[in-house]
């Protein structure tokens, strides 16, 4: 035995010149493999010093036996890793007879400041299962003999390894799933961290052991022996893996020789040295840290890939819980595609030869919430070459992907795309931003996975539980257009990619080639543009006083609609949620709340502000009404002369020219109708001259042929012109199955109009079906609200109640049979709640207080019985 | 050495920041904050629901000065946070008897 001092310093020296060495030529190689493998020797060999001087021989004593565990185990030792050890007793005798020499050797260890992590066990008690310490039983996995008795590491690793695992195979892939999702839940489950942990983060080096500990377990299960390490992964597995797995070695190996610790934080400025000295890098040269965290990311997405997939498989086809589960989503199989263990398999491999069933097979995932399988993936590979040649585009791309962005996991197909490269042939867009580290101290994610995050942050909301939460939920239910948000939310950071100083102008010059693309129409090509442009608009009206009516006024004017309004504000909910999980503080969120309300109240209250010519008329539509029909400028000033300038905003300019065209079609009939099928619902758009009756006579016309009007909005212009438009739902599907309906169903309202029908027998009948049937599921309180002081012309009245069949003909009937004329109506329905609002003239001015308290008793009279006055006998002409 | 606690309008973060860079301040705090003083609360009615915030959204600024400085700063927030109306907020001194930066042990105005 050589005296402890002197072995000691001896062997200091030796790890000191050899962990330089190490060190210089990592410095020069970059070759992280190379360099945990020589760390690998250099543990060990002093170990192995240290253990002859000992116990007096390598191969001895009998009975004990010394295990490398863990990354050691495994031969990754980097540079400030711990070093996991075993100390293997046949019997309790040997632990006692030789604890004060075990003692020795790790103190010898860590005196040369070796962070050793020492664990003892007698053989027999390395066969049974710990729930507790399921770590260790992983350990095992990657045991290594080191020293001592040969025999008895033989036992360990043939027979008792072996055993145990075959025999708890299905709790420990479990538990490693579990403990594996939690850690991906930490880091919100995506790989796409600005400063990732490179061992922990999704992606990272934890997820390729993982990925070799359920291999092997899988493996060892069916041979009941080792299996060869080599076969572990499928050939097309290991073909990304492992070069990922270098890049990931040689990176946290930089790391812990950058800090001097374990410490495996990318951080900035890590990025910054990683990327100039190219570290991990096929031939070394030095690159922006943008394009470096790339190829950081491409790895990670590798590793995340093969990680992920395997927690799917393994432990499904294992658990009885995730196997009922998996078979329920299998239910979901159609004719394209059938769902096995929550993977999707594609019925006929050729299909996706036809870019059609490529889009519906990411519409699939994004509606059942399931993953494609590893041969889908391959399949999806092998077409892309050809689909980037000649991609879809138009509206035929528009159609599925506005499909695809409503619905509920739309974030996960988007990222299944991402992955595979498809998302960026279809919106090559969305290149730039591609795995895009923008440093700020407020995100915490890429771009693209920001973009991924908001999206999905607001299809989370239909699940939410908060108070808070459910107000943003209940005004999403409510968009006509959800796609549209969708694919702003998609685009709106796209400009952080170019070279734009402001990034806002970048991505309003990226999205609109990409809408042009796309085949948008124009009012939605708007809408997108509107949301992008403005994306940090309600962000900065927060920092303004949002109790002060001059704030709510200068940002309901910016926003124009209640529709944008609602848009708006949920972009700004899903963008500050989407910069990191604690962005979104309550405070926030409330404020934007706060905000919301008081701009919908303003936008409402604001409504009769009427256009004049001059001022107003030099409004941004009018420039654009004026260049798709230059030669009609007198004619649309005349037009627009009176009319709300909410009007504007509610109408796209080639629906204004559509409206103009119907006023002046001379020797036609009075009453011009549109009809029009929606997405969501038909549309019926009426231009005539006011008449007394007319709002609530169109409104008893759809009642009485069944149709349920959630929308509707009246204008009228200085002529006396009124456009008024109703939205509604076909409930009994007349018009949809029968086309030849639809001329019926005009001459019907226009009949009403002119008298030739009779309303009330039409009604009648059909008020007496409802009764019978109309029992509501959610009551609501009926509140009327008289405002005086809003408008300098007309007295607001808003209306919330209970939606029911004919409610709009009753309001409306009641106002008329009480000489008010509805100057405007903003008719909308949220659920079973109604909320209308009317701006009313009698005689050309506001409501005086006795005729307002009349129509006051008379309206909530009409809403508590729920019968409606019908058209008075005669009818006197509108003064205006 | 003297901790100023100010409560301000959240539209005058901006510009305090701004006057206190402009005498060499660069530390401090923001905290999102609600709360009330004379100044009421504000109530909005959207559909039928009644919204009424009793705590309106405030800034509160902390920052702790050398005692040479105090003036100069309660000068440049009330300044730069005044509008005349009720709910432009308060500024609160108080002393303090020891600053220590935890990354060198640095002790009193040496660590501010």
């Amino acid at each position: 035995m050589t005296t402890a001092g002197s072995l000691s310093s001896e062997l200091r020296d030796l790890y000191a010149v050899e962990s330089a060495r190490i060190r210089d030529e990592f410095a020069t190689s970059g070759n992280g493999r190379a360099a945990i493998s020589q760390r690998n020797i250099l543990v060990e060999r002093i170990g192995l010093h240290l253990w002859r001087d000992i116990f007096s021989e390598e191969q001895g004593p009998q009975k004990f036996a010394l295990i490398a565990l863990g990354g050691f185990g495994r031969g990754w030792l980097f540079p400030h890793s711990d070093i996991d050890l075993l100390f293997l007793h046949a019997d309790h005798e040997t632990e006692d007879a030789f604890k004060d020499r075990v003692r020795s050797f790790s103190q010898g260890l860590w005196d040369l400041r070796l962070k050793v992590s020492p664990a003892t066990r007698v053989l027999r008690e390395c066969d049974r299962f710990d729930p507790a310490n399921v770590e260790f039983v992983i350990s095992l996995l990657d045991c290594r003999y080191l020293a001592g008795d040969r025999d008895l590491f033989a036992r360990l690793h043939d027979k008792f390894i072996p055993n145990l695992m075959i025999a708890e195979t299905q709790p420990l892939v479990q538990r490693l799933a579990d403990v594996t999702r939690k850690r991906h839940e930490k880091f919100g489950n995506t790989i796409f961290h600005l400063e990732p942990d490179v061992k922990d983060t999704p992606g990272g080096l934890r997820d390729c052991n993982v990925s070799l500990w359920l291999s092997l377990l899988s493996s060892m299960e069916k041979l009941h022996d080792w299996p060869d390490p080599k076969s572990l992964l499928s050939t097309s597995a290991r073909k990304q893996f492992e070069p990922a797995v270098d890049f990931l070695m040689s990176v946290r190996c930089f790391l812990h020789l950058r800090y001097g610790r374990d410490d495996n934080m990318l951080s900035w400025e890590a990025q910054e040295e990683a990327a100039r000295r190219g570290i991990g890098v096929y031939d070394g040269r030095e690159l922006p840290a943008a394009d470096w965290m790339r190829i950081y990311f491409g790895h990670a997405r590798s590793v995340h890939r093969t990680a992920t997939q395997l927690l799917e498989e393994i432990p499904a086809a294992w658990s009885s819980l995730s196997r009922h589960f998996h078979n329920l989503r299998a239910r979901v199989s159609d004719a394209d595609f059938s769902v096995v263990d929550g993977l999707v398999f594609l019925r006929q491999s050729s299909a996706l030869q036809d870019p059609e069933v490529l889009l519906r097979l990411f519409h699939f995932v994004a509606h059942h919430d399931v993953r494609l399988s590893t041969t889908t993936e391959y399949k999806i590979e092998q077409v892309l070459p050809s689909l980037a040649a000649t991609p879809p585009r138009g509206a035929e791309l528009w159609l599925y992907l506005g499909e695809i962005l409503t619905q509920p996991y739309a974030a996960h197909a988007l990222r299944a795309m991402h992955s595979l490269r498809l998302l960026t042939v279809l919106l090559p867009e969305l290149k730039a931003i591609d795995s895009l580290v923008v440093r700020d101290f407020y995100h915490r994610f890429t771009v693209d996975e920001h973009s991924f995050l908001a999206i999905e942050s607001l299809h989370r909301l239909r699940q939410s539980h908060s108070e808070w939460e459910k107000q943003y939920a209940e005004i999403l239910e409510e968009l006509e257009q959800p796609e549209l948000l969708y694919l702003s939310l998609l685009l709106h950071d796209t400009g952080k990619g170019a070279p734009s100083e402001n990034h806002v102008e970048g991505s309003l010059a990226i999205a609109g080639e990409c809408l042009e693309r796309l085949d948008l129409e124009s009012s939605e090509r708007e809408t997108v543009l509107f949301l992008i442009g403005n994306h940090l608009e309600m962000s900065a009206a927060l920092r303004r006083d949002i109790f002060d009516s001059v704030t709510v006024a200068a940002f309901a004017d910016k926003v124009g609609t209640p529709e944008r309004l609602k848009m708006l504000c949920l972009f700004t909910y899903a963008d500050i949620k989407a910069v990191n999980p604690e962005a979104l503080t309550p405070w926030k969120a409330e404020n934007v709340w706060q905000l919301y309300i008081a701009t919908a109240n303003q936008l409402n209250r604001s409504a009769d502000q009427r256009l004049h010519s001059g001022a107003d008329l030099d409004d941004e539509k009018v420039s654009r009404l004026h260049v798709l029909a230059p030669g009609a400028g007198k004619k649309v000033k005349a037009f627009l002369e009176g009319l709300p300038q909410r009007y504007l905003r509610t109408y796209a300019a080639n629906e204004v020219l559509h409206h103009l065209e119907m006023s002046e079609s001379p020797g036609k009939h009075p009453i011009q109708l549109d009809l029009k099928r929606g997405r969501h619902w038909f549309e019926l758009t009426l231009v005539t001259n006011d008449r007394p009756f007319l709002f609530g006579k169109v409104a008893g016309t759809l009642a009485a042929w069944g149709m349920n009007i959630v929308k509707a909005t009246a204008f009228s212009n200085q002529a006396g012109t009124v456009v008024d438009t109703f939205y509604f739902t076909d409930r009994f599907r007349t018009l949809e199955l029968n086309l030849s309906e639809w001329e019926r169903f005009k001459r019907g309202v226009s009949d009403v109009l002119t008298g030739e029908a009779d309303l009330e027998r039409m009604l009648k009948s059909r008020m007496q079906a409802e009764e019978r049937k109309n029992t509501p599921k959610v009551k609501i309180k009926t509140s009327i609200e008289f405002d005086e002081k809003c408008s300098s012309n007309s007295t607001l009245v808003q209306v919330v109640t209970q939606d029911r069949p004919g409610l709009l003909y009753t309001i409306a009937s009641c106002f008329s049979h009480h000489e008010c004329n509805i100057e405007i109506a903003l008719i909308d329905t949220e659920g079973q709640m109604a909320i209308d609002v009317f701006y009313l003239t009698a005689h050309r001015k506001k409501l005086a207080g006795d005729h307002l308290k009349e129509v006051e008793t008379a309206l909530g009279e009409a809403l508590r019985s729920g019968h409606s006055q019908g058209p008075p006998s005669t009818l006197k002409p509108v003064s205006r | 050495m003297t901790k100023i606690e100010a409560i301000i309008q959240v539209s005058k973060l901006e510009s305090v920041k701004n006057s206190l860079h402009e005498i060499g301040i660069e530390g401090m705090t923001v905290l999102e904050a609600r709360g009330h003083g004379r100044q009421k609360g504000h109530t909005e009615f959207y559909r039928g629901r009644e919204y009424t915030v009793d705590l309106i959204p405030k800034i509160k600024l902390e920052l702790v000065v050398a005692d040479t400085m105090v003036e100069k700063v309660v000068q440049a927030i009330s300044t730069a946070a005044r509008t005349g109306k009720i709910g432009d907020g308060k500024i609160f001194l108080s002393h303090v008897d020891e600053i220590i930066r935890i990354r060198n042990d640095e002790r009193g105005e040496d660590a501010l």
